[in-house]
Order: structure tokens, then sequence, then C-alpha cells
């Protein structure tokens, strides 16, 4: 027994002892050596926190990667991937990331919890947040919002609102369930949605889903909107300066020609088929390239958007009046030079 | 006198003690360091949720606690039912244990969706999350209190050739009782956190909600001082309904020894 115990023992030892001088092998080589510290010296590493699962939502933050358009800016970005509840302002707030992607509405409330965020530029005009109904409903207007069950998340600030602006006469509100299943079982049945992907499912497994938009509401948050921190703003603003309009160009780009970030977004999260994100990006473009925000302009957001928001989370009770200062949510210092 | 007196100073006193010291030190940390409240704020900020809302908290923690005690219920009735058959025949104990076992080990946050989408939202789906999480614990203390008679006892039982009937119902209820109370208190607990997570998916409406609604909203718009309040709350809860079971559960064990005492 002992024996066997000791070959055995030496035989792990003289294993590692190979795998070892395997692994120093082309750390030895000095030539690849050099040009890896060489990139990594010229580069400054960035990371960005994403609000949910790669999807085209984000499309153009990965397209300033795959395109390398960060890095002709001088920056090694890491896009980390988010999910249900991902903490991306507490990250960007705590530093422990540069940059986040998140929505308006979110920043506020954060800074109403004293979460330090700043919205730097957002990608979408209009908000993709939306209701889908059933075409066979007749329903066309929020107003005739009647007589049928409303799935829509607890807690989200446009379900809020939506409660305090309608009458919602007859309607049972029950929790968003992250599917259509039930929408395409029940014709008396009404969910939330952004306009670039429940839709598409549905109509895919045979429903006939209409999109009534928030916007149409007036409810409008910024979408997507790159955020990072006013201490970073303040002791560094050229970094925030290159991500700033780096990630516009992605955008730019992204909206033309999709094709191969999407390829990367497909490969990263392979439940976003090549169909959906291309639909996506179909429905997301005129989001962002609007009449008063051409294509040269992207990123754009104005102070009268984020004052009548704060003002619409306070009506829906989201936020108590005179917490938030809208105009210390956001910049638009940074956007200037891609104009 | 006496005795009330100690037991004050035993088993009041120092957690009390504890309590308060804790309390002191974690508003201090959060003054002295000014740690941001979505971070963590300070007991004080939450009593001030608390008590600001506290219409909202109250109604939330009675529809919970009204959830909880129903599905609790529930589970104490279909459990023991459930031991009862098993104890009846070791074929049926063994084909069905395994099947049991999964209730235990369902993922219910994975399951949740198909609950909701067979039963709907509402009460009932609510309720059904509760049973599964809490009845597990029910089945097998039960099965075992019923079952693990004394052999002696079981031999003079057939010795009088007592029915199958009389066996379960002069002996092995007995035997099984202290047992199911041991259940019934992991139960408690747990039919607790079954309604509130039941609650994330299936129930609330617009004008009445549990405690897993408000923890979900809360978490949603980082109202962290909001949501300590509805955590503590929940815990509240789970303590109250598991002080009472656990007392009831003594005043039974009681009278159960006693009349066992008085048998024999």
């Amino acid at each position: 027994m002992n024996c066997k115990l000791t070959a055995s023992l030496f035989a792990c030892f003289a294993a590692m002892f190979f795998v070892g001088c395997g692994n120093t092998e082309p750390a030895s080589s000095p030539k690849k050596n050099f040009t890896e510290t060489q990139t990594s010296a010229e580069l400054t590493s960035v990371s960005l926190a994403l609000n949910w699962f790669p999807e085209a939502e984000h499309g153009g933050f990965y397209e300033a990667v795959v395109k390398g358009y960060y890095r002709e800016a001088g920056l090694d970005v890491r896009i980390l991937s988010g999910g249900p509840n991902a903490p991306v302002l507490q990250k960007v707030s705590g530093g422990s990331v540069q940059f986040g992607v998140s929505t308006a509405d979110r920043v506020l409330l954060g800074r109403a919890q004293e979460v330090d965020v700043v919205a730097v530029m957002s990608p979408f005009q209009e908000s993709p947040r939306c209701i889908i109904v059933h075409k066979k409903s007749g329903i066309t207007k929020f107003e005739e919002l009647k007589n049928l069950t409303l799935a829509i998340s607890p807690g989200g600030t446009f379900s809020q609102y939506l409660q305090k602006k309608l009458p919602l006469e007859g309607v049972k509100i029950v929790p968003y369930p992250g599917n259509v299943s039930q929408f395409l079982l029940d014709e008396n049945y009404a969910q939330q949605a952004y306009v670039f992907s429940e839709p598409f499912v549905a109509e895919k497994e045979g429903g006939d889903p209409h999109s009534l938009m928030a916007s149409d509401l007036g409810y409008n948050p910024y979408t997507s909107i790159l955020i990072t921190t006013s201490k970073t703003i303040s002791e560094n603003p050229a970094l925030v300066q290159k991500m700033v309009a780096a990630s516009i160009r992605g955008w730019q780009s992204y909206l033309e020609n999709p094709d191969e970030t999407n390829k990367h977004i497909n490969g990263l999260n392979p439940e976003m088929g090549l169909d959906i994100l291309a639909y996506g990006v179909k429905a997301l473009k005129p989001l962002c390239i609007t009449e008063a925000v051409p294509k040269e302009q992207l990123g754009l957001m104005t102070a009268e958007r984020w004052i009548e928001l704060a003002s619409q989370l306070v009506e829906a009770e989201a936020i108590d009046s005179d917490t938030v200062d809208p105009a210390t949510a956001f910049t638009v210092q940074f956007l200037n030079s891609s104009e | 006198m006496k005795t009330k007196a100690s037991f004050f100073w035993q088993r009041v006193f120092p957690p009390a003690i504890l309590f308060g010291f804790v309390v002191i030190v974690w508003q201090i940390v959060t003054l002295a360091y000014d740690i941001p409240r979505y971070l963590l704020p300070s007991p004080l900020l939450i009593l001030q949720a608390a008590v600001d809302q506290h219409e909202q908290f109250l109604s939330a923690t009675l529809l919970t606690g009204f959830e909880a005690v129903c599905g609790f219920g529930l589970s104490l009735l279909i459990g023991v039912g459930i031991a009862f058959a098993f104890s009846q025949s070791k074929i049926i104990r063994s084909s069905c244990y395994p099947y049991a076992i999964f209730l235990q080990t369902v993922p219910i946050i994975a399951i949740a969706p198909l609950i909701i989408t067979w039963f709907g939202t509402g009460f009932q789906s609510v309720l059904l999350v509760a049973v599964i999480i809490s009845l597990f614990p029910i089945i097998t203390n039960a099965t075992t209190g019923l079952i693990s008679v004394d052999p002696e006892l079981e031999n003079l039982f057939r010795l009088y050739n007592a029915s199958r009937w009389q066996r379960l119902w002069k002996l092995q209820l007995p035997n099984s009782v202290p047992y199911i109370i041991v259940g019934a208190k992991t139960s408690s607990g747990l039919a607790v956190i079954g309604s509130i997570v039941g609650e994330f998916f299936a129930g609330y409406q617009a004008d009445q909600f549990g405690l897993g609604y408000l923890i979900l909203q809360t978490s949603n718009q980082l109202k962290t001082p909001q949501l300590f309040a509805a955590v503590i709350a929940s815990t509240l809860l789970g303590v109250i309904i598991f002080g009472t079971v656990s007392f009831v559960g003594s005043v039974i064990l009681k009278r159960f020894y006693a009349l066992s005492s008085d048998a024999v």
C-alpha cells in the first residue's frame, strides 16, 4: 500500500514538473513577452458593465470593440455582461468598473439614494419600452387598456407611472413573467416588452403582437446610456472623452452595418439568434436616429428631457420631490467633439 | 417571582444588550464613515422608512403572514397524510420517497413561472409555492416517527392481535407526535420563505401586495432603507410564526408526556 502511494505521489510531482516546464517555455521567449507589455502599456484598461445579457441594445458598444474604435482611442475596453438585477450603478459608483450601461430613470433613482453616477451619452433618443397587446383586441392607444391582464415588473418606474396615469379599468396587474408564453395563450393579456425583442419572439411563435410605445404616453427615459462617476469626470476627463467618442463611433457604425458585431454578440449570448439581432437593429435605428437628432449628433441629451423625467418619477412616487437635481444627473461636455 | 427575574436576566437581558450594542455601533459606523444609504442605511433611516410607510408595511406583512399560515397548515395536513400512507407499507415508502425528495430539491425559481402558467397568478399559486417549499420536513419527520416504534411494544400489539388501525392510532401516532413537532418547526419558517418567493412570481395586484412585492419593488428602485425594513418585517413574521408553533408544540409535548406517563 505504502509503495503504491509513494509511486502515485511521485507520478503526480513528475506530471506537475513537466506541466510547469511547459508553461514557462513561452514566457522565456523574449520577443512575445516584449510585444505584450508594449501593447498593454499603451492602452488604458477600462471596464464597461452592461445592465443585461449582451443584445442589440448594447450593439454600438460591442461594435466599438469589434471594429477596434476603442483601441484606436487608446482604450482596452472589457465589456462585462449583466443580467437580472445586475448592480451596474453600485459597481460604477463603487469604482470596481469605470463605466456602465443603464437607463435615465435608474440614474435618477440611484441619485435619489446617494449613488454618484452621471450619464455622459445616450445612443437612444426614444425609449424602446412598450406594452404589447394582441392585434385582435383592437387596442391602439394606452387609454383603451381595459378589462384585461397586464404583466409588468414590480417596482419598474414605467409600470408605476402607467398605474398613476391611466384609469386601467378592470385591468388585473400581474408580475412580468420574463417571457411571452402567457401572452400567446391568453387573448386578453398584455405585457411589458422591449420593441426590439418580445414582439419578434411573439410573432415567430404565431402571436399577433401590437406595440404601444411608452414614449407615446410621454414617458421616454434615455436608454442604454453610458454612465460614469462625477469623480472620474473631474479626475480623468480625457478618459471619459475618449470613451464617449469611440462609443458614439461604434453606435453610428453599428446602426448602418451590424452583421459582424451581431455575430460577435451571438457568440457571447447564443440565446440571441442572428435573426432576432437583425430584427432588433432595424427596430432600434429609428429610436436612435430621429429628425431632431441626426446621425452626426447621436448621443445627445437635453436638460428638458431629464427635468421632465424627474418630475414624472416624482409623480409615480418612485422618488421624493427635491431629492434629485436632474441637471447634475447628466453632462453633454463630452459630446461636442463628435459633431 | 424569583424564577421570573432569573428568566429575565438569563434569557432576555443578554440578547437585548447585544441588540442595542450592534445597533449603536451600526449607527456610529454609518455616520463616521459617511456610508451612502444605498450601500448600508443607518438603523435610524430604516426605522424612519418603516414609520413613514407603516400602513404599507403592516398590510403587506399581514397578507404574507396569512399566506404563510395557510401554506403551513396545508403542509401539515398533507405531510402527515402522506406520512400515514408511507408508514403503512414498505413498498409505498420505497417507491414514493424519491419523489418526496424531489420536492425538497426542486429549484422553485425554475418552476414558479410554470406554476403560474398552469394555475394563474394570485393567492392559489403563492399557496402552492409555500406548500411545495414547506412540505418535505413534515413528511420525513412524521414518517420517521411513525415507523420508529419500540419493537417490544410492536410485538405486544401483535401478541394482542391489534388491527392495523389500532396500531396506527394507539402506537404509531403517539410515537410520531414529537417528530411531527420538530418537522413543523422547520416547516413554519420555510412557509414564510415560500410565500415571499411565491409573491415574487405570482402574487400581486396594484392595490394589494405582500412583502415579496415590497422587497422586489424597493430593491428595483435602490431604496435600501425600505428594503431593510421589508426584510426585517419578513424576519419578524417568521419569528412570530415559528414562536407560535414552538409554543403550541411544547404545550402538546407536556400533555403528551403526561398522558404517556399516566398510561404507564
